[in-house]
């Protein structure tokens, strides 16, 4: 996908994201299973981060998952933020998918609304918009 | 295998000062060289423990001390280089290879939250995950969520700790606040409050370890390490790795109770059997889990624990006598140090209007960012 101005997206991290980018509905996160354990993290790895295995795959992660828990960003993050400016408050919270792997993300929506147990659902997340260089990152907003 | 003691300890308050780290590096080692009752050419090795300080800091400073030519080695294990750097210590005097050994602990940070590139990948730090307090706070939720503990048991801690420190001229903030004045603090990340949470400062803090025949030579007041051990968190253990993903499926113990744990079995001793404990409250929340993690009460009961006052210097297991870091402030590399030079006093009965009655043993305990951490066990002879 690529934005109004027609400039491609970069994704944030390599091998986090699936490519190509085309739309907001086949926007997916990828992770890494363990052909020897079977645990799953977030991005492209060589290795298995649980038992150092060799087997790995890569999977497309579901969209879709439970709010474990979560806490509100009420100051601006030090460093290299590219999120809005002026800073606004925003949520920050590990969603847990069925896939068996917990994610940590920032939330859209509401900051009054968020609660543990909450349906959430992946959003690609185009940070640094109007700069020639574009990045796809990723959200999670409650579903309903 | 021979004891290995703490002879002398030093430290420079924790603050902000207009004094450069090798003005408080310095006078906290030379403390400790004065506390031991040896001179600086009687050292065989030294370590300095530090995050931010830069490259060789560690001969930097104590080359003020006066010319040498000893191994001087920098530690760096982020909340727990004091624990890493005190145990090089250990391993040197248990090898043969040194018979007295400074450990310092330095570190002079900027104002504010923390430099986020030191870690947290670039693509973290640009999508807003790189704020130290939003990792706690997230264990806090989940830590109510799943035993109902509240957010006055979170300010208790916090109001604990804040009085213990009045009377402690090595802390920062030396200053009671109420309860109202606590729950009404600004929220950082919620449900963590500013009253609630430590700040990165300056500060030094030193020790002098040698072997407990030595010391009988010399002399002193010396403190048997029973134990001093490092960890870093297992797989999925910890957030504050940073993690990026956590499992769903693997619940590994955290790194504080691997590190406990080991710490009280090298040290032939569970936790009932210490009479004081300092660890690290980064949070309010975090001592409250500690509770737990070092087996002062089972899982989930850290927060009632809390607002039964055990952990009052009063209590049954006092905890973070000195104040802990939401009111001495952390500079990281020496913020472990600073709990030992706290349980040394403690243990001679020393510590004043902090005083824990007869306290025979006591934990410093460190933990932060890779899930390091770091359990240090001292004895009265």
């Amino acid at each position: 996908m690529s934005t109004a101005a027609d400039r491609p997206l970069t994704p944030i991290r390599k091998g986090l994201i699936s490519e190509p980018i085309d739309s907001p509905e086949a926007f997916r996160l990828l992770g890494s299973k363990c052909g020897t354990c079977g645990e799953l993290s977030i991005g492209t790895n060589a290795v298995c981060l649980n038992c150092g295995g060799s087997d790995l795959s890569t999977v497309r992660l579901s969209p879709e998952g439970i709010l474990w828990t979560f806490t509100i960003v009420r100051h601006a993050p030090p460093g290299d933020y590219r999120g809005p400016k002026p800073f606004a408050p925003f949520g920050l919270g590990l969603i847990e998918l069925p896939d068996g792997v917990r994610i940590m993300a920032p939330l859209e929506g509401d900051i009054d609304t968020f609660r543990i147990g909450a349906r959430m659902r992946l959003n690609l997340k185009v940070l640094d918009a109007d700069s020639p260089a574009p990045l796809a990152a990723f959200s999670f907003s409650m579903i309903g | 295998m021979s004891d290995v003691v703490i002879l002398g300890v030093g430290i420079h308050p924790f603050g902000r000062f207009d004094k450069s780290a090798e003005e408080i590096g310095a006078a906290a080692a030379q403390q400790a060289l004065d506390d031991a009752g040896v001179k600086w050419s009687d050292i065989d090795s030294a370590y300095l423990s530090r995050m931010y300080l830069p490259a060789t800091s560690g001969a930097r400073i104590l080359r003020r001390l006066g010319g040498t030519d000893i191994p001087i080695v920098d530690v760096e294990a982020a909340c727990a280089s004091g624990g890493a750097a005190l145990r090089q210590a250990l391993l040197a005097i248990r090898s043969g290879e040194s018979e007295m050994v400074l450990v310092l602990g330095c570190e002079k940070m900027p104002r504010g939250f923390m430099d986020p590139s030191m870690i947290y990948a670039p693509w973290q730090v640009q999508m807003g995950m790189s704020l130290n307090p939003s990792y706690w706070s997230m264990r806090a939720r989940r830590h109510m969520y799943d035993h109902g503990t509240t957010e006055e048991q979170i300010a208790l801690v916090a109001h604990k700790n804040h009085r213990n420190s009045v009377s402690n001229p090595n802390a920062m903030y030396r200053k009671e606040f109420t309860m109202e004045q606590i729950m009404n603090s600004p929220l950082v990340c919620d449900p963590i409050r500013l009253l609630e949470i430590c700040a990165p400062n300056d500060g030094a803090a030193a020790v002098v370890v040698t072997t407990a025949e030595r010391a009988r030579k010399i002399g002193g007041r010396p403190v048997r390490i029973a134990a001093c051990v490092h960890s870093i968190a297992r797989y999925s253990a910890d957030f504050r790795c940073p993690a990026d993903s956590m499992s769903a499926t693997i619940d590994n113990p955290g790194p504080t109770e691997v590190t406990a744990k080991q710490a009280y079995e090298r040290a032939g001793m569970g936790p009932h059997d210490i009479d004081c404990f300092e660890v690290q409250d980064t949070d309010a929340f975090c001592e409250i889990e500690i509770y737990e993690d070092i087996g002062l009460c089972p899982r989930g009961d850290g927060g009632r624990f809390a607002q039964e006052g055990h952990t009052q210097i009063t209590g049954r297991h006092p905890v973070n006598m000195s104040g802990g870091l939401i009111s001495k402030g952390e500079p990281v590399g020496a913020s472990h140090l600073g709990q030992v030079v706290e349980v040394v006093a403690q243990l001679r009965g020393t510590a004043g209007p902090r005083q824990v009655a007869d306290a025979k043993r006591g934990m410093a305990h460190v933990l932060g960012a890779g899930g390091n951490c770091a359990v240090t066990i001292l004895e009265r002879l």
